[in-house]
């Protein structure tokens, strides 16, 4: 995986402030892109074996959307994805140091999928008025995104929006789509308004990983405690082990120690 | 207070420069006077949605109320034989006070106690259902204790804060609380203000939270609030303090960490939703909820 420069860093962060949306292009190779994007698709036949659908009938209209959920669990390669350092900085250039690993899926458009309800990330937990970033996605492109196979429709801006009054009477029709070519990156404030977009092709599939974060004081959308294997916590780094919120430092800092007991790092257990 | 620093909400900062309208509009700040102690739900949420802070007599019987006071007593007992860290809890400025931490694995009366029906009743009305309990712990004054740092229990939630309250304390008194055994002191009436009290507010009037033991003094997340000083000779205060918060937070504790598992395996179904082991949507597990 390549490193992005500071000056690339430097204007992503910008326009993520400006419109809510940042793209940076190129961050995986295609060959990086092409075996993320198989270890996806074993992953979703593995966790389909594990016992849960890939359809959600709550988030999409119909099954042409595939969701693929505990991706950290499934394959190694999902867990260098979601530290990677660029990731990384954006997250740290929005939401600050304290934050969380809030969830990490895979959504996959096939030919006839079509858009979820529109919504923002934090709007659907958080209560008014959003004033500051809560959370971001980090969005990584497994195929080309274009308008036409499902690339997620946003309102630019509407990270601004502080109550739900402010929002136009048809989002939809100020909505555009990210276009981004495969191996990209797609960062997104989660006070971004948003929502799929509809795959109108007859055969492009758009594959593409969710990398969400949220400041470390809410709970993450998914229990990486009950959520991985004992056999991938004995693998994961101290960073990744304290993100993902495995070790007992609570959301104070001040509460929440263990009885008697330091943390353990992963590697004194292994 | 240092607890704030520790946060350091950095990415905040460019946020309007929080409670400054909140703080003209208070002018003297003093508490109200602590209502008067009520038996039934419906004027204890009276009292928490006018005053931020209830007192409930008699909530808890005399037989479960010396369970949890054996249990209590044996428990801190019990870390200072095994040398556990008893102290330097951020909120407190002395080592007089001894803090009883993972109460659930000490004695299946702390579960009662923080499903307690009332305990229940009132979080459901204050906070919605489902609601997580983020901590409970023990805190045992001693005798000679200073008074703690003011706070709000809401610490974690940036401001300007929202206009509901984001979490409530259902706290038990073990032992009497009494102004010289160190009864927490409430500032009663601040949640109006909702924002955290700051260090040029440590001498805003207090009122100690007097009640006998057995009784429950429920206050919301906004409320400011501290140890009180236990000015006795000889005297301890026990009391249990469940926290809850509304289900987008982070627990104080992380319960899949600490929790032993015969707990688990007894807990009822309303533990187990306050504990975060009942879940949907993005929190399930290949499918199913973990319990």
């Amino acid at each position: 995986m390549r490193s992005t420069p500071d000056g690339e860093l430097a204007r992503a962060l910008e326009e993520l402030r400006k419109s809510g949306v940042a793209v940076i292009e190129g961050v995986l190779s295609t060959r990086e892109a092409r075996d993320a994007r198989a270890a996806l698709v074993a992953a979703a036949r593995e966790s389909e074996r594990r016992g849960a659908a890939t359809f959600m009938p709550e988030l999409d209209p119909n099954d042409a959307n595939v969701r693929v959920f505990n991706l950290l669990d499934l394959h190694a390669i999902f867990r260098d994805v979601i530290v990677h350092p660029v990731a990384l900085a954006l997250v740290r250039g929005l939401l600050g140091e304290h934050f969380a690993i809030s969830n990490f899926t895979a959504n996959i458009a096939r030919p006839g999928s079509r858009s979820m309800s529109i919504h923002s990330d934090q709007a659907l937990v958080a209560p008014e008025p959003w004033l500051a970033p809560w959370s971001m996605n980090v969005i990584w492109c497994l195929d080309d995104v274009t308008a036409e196979n499902g690339g997620t429709l946003y309102l630019p801006g509407s990270q601004r929006f502080t109550q739900r009054a402010a929002l136009p009477s048809d989002p939809l029709a100020q909505m555009r789509p990210f276009t981004a070519p495969c191996g990209s990156i797609v960062a997104m404030d989660g006070r971004v308004w948003h929502t799929s977009g509809a795959n109108v092709t007859r055969d492009a599939e758009r594959a593409l990983l969710f990398g969400y974060y949220s400041v470390d004081f809410l709970r993450p959308q998914t229990n990486f405690n009950v959520n991985l294997s004992d056999a991938t916590k004995a693998q994961l780094s101290p960073e990744l082990f304290t993100l993902l919120g495995l070790g007992p430092s609570g959301n104070t800092r001040v509460a929440g120690e263990v009885l008697g007991e330091r943390p353990r790092p992963p590697e004194a257990r292994a | 207070m240092n607890a704030k620093r520790k946060l350091g909400f950095g990415a905040l900062a460019d946020a309007e420069a929080p409670g400054a309208a909140a703080r003209a509009a208070c002018g003297e700040l003093a508490s109200l006077p602590l209502p008067a102690p009520v038996r039934d739900v419906a004027a204890a949420l009276r009292d928490l949605r006018e005053l931020g802070v209830c007192v409930i007599a008699d909530a808890l019987a005399p037989v479960p109320l010396a369970r949890a006071r054996d249990a209590m007593y044996r428990a801190a007992e019990d870390d200072r034989t095994r040398g556990r860290a008893q102290h330097g809890f951020a909120l407190d400025v002395d080592e007089r006070n001894r803090r009883v931490w993972n109460l659930l694995n000490r004695d299946p009366i702390f579960c009662d106690l923080a499903e307690h029906p009332l305990a229940i009743e009132l979080v459901r009305a204050t906070l919605g259902w489902p609601a997580l309990l983020s901590n409970i712990s023990g805190n045992i004054t001693g005798p000679g204790a200073a008074a703690g740092v003011l706070h709000a229990d809401q610490i974690f939630v940036p401001e300007p804060w929202c206009a509901a309250p984001q979490g409530m304390n259902v706290a038990w008194c073990i032992d009497d609380f009494t102004r010289e055994n160190g009864a927490t002191e409430v500032v009663v009436g601040s949640h109006r203000w909702s924002r955290l009290p700051t260090e040029a507010d440590a001498h805003v009037r207090t009122v100690p939270a007097e009640a006998p033991a057995g009784s429950a003094i429920a206050f919301e997340s906004r409320i400011w609030h501290r140890t009180g000083a236990n000015t006795t000779r000889d005297r301890t205060r026990a009391a249990v303090f469940p926290f809850y918060t509304t289900p987008i937070y982070r627990t104080q504790e992380n319960w899949f960490l600490s929790l032993s598992p015969g707990v688990v395996n007894a807990a009822s179904d309303t533990l187990l939703t306050l504990l975060a082991y009942k879940s949907e949507g993005f929190g399930l597990v290949y499918g199913r909820s973990p319990r």
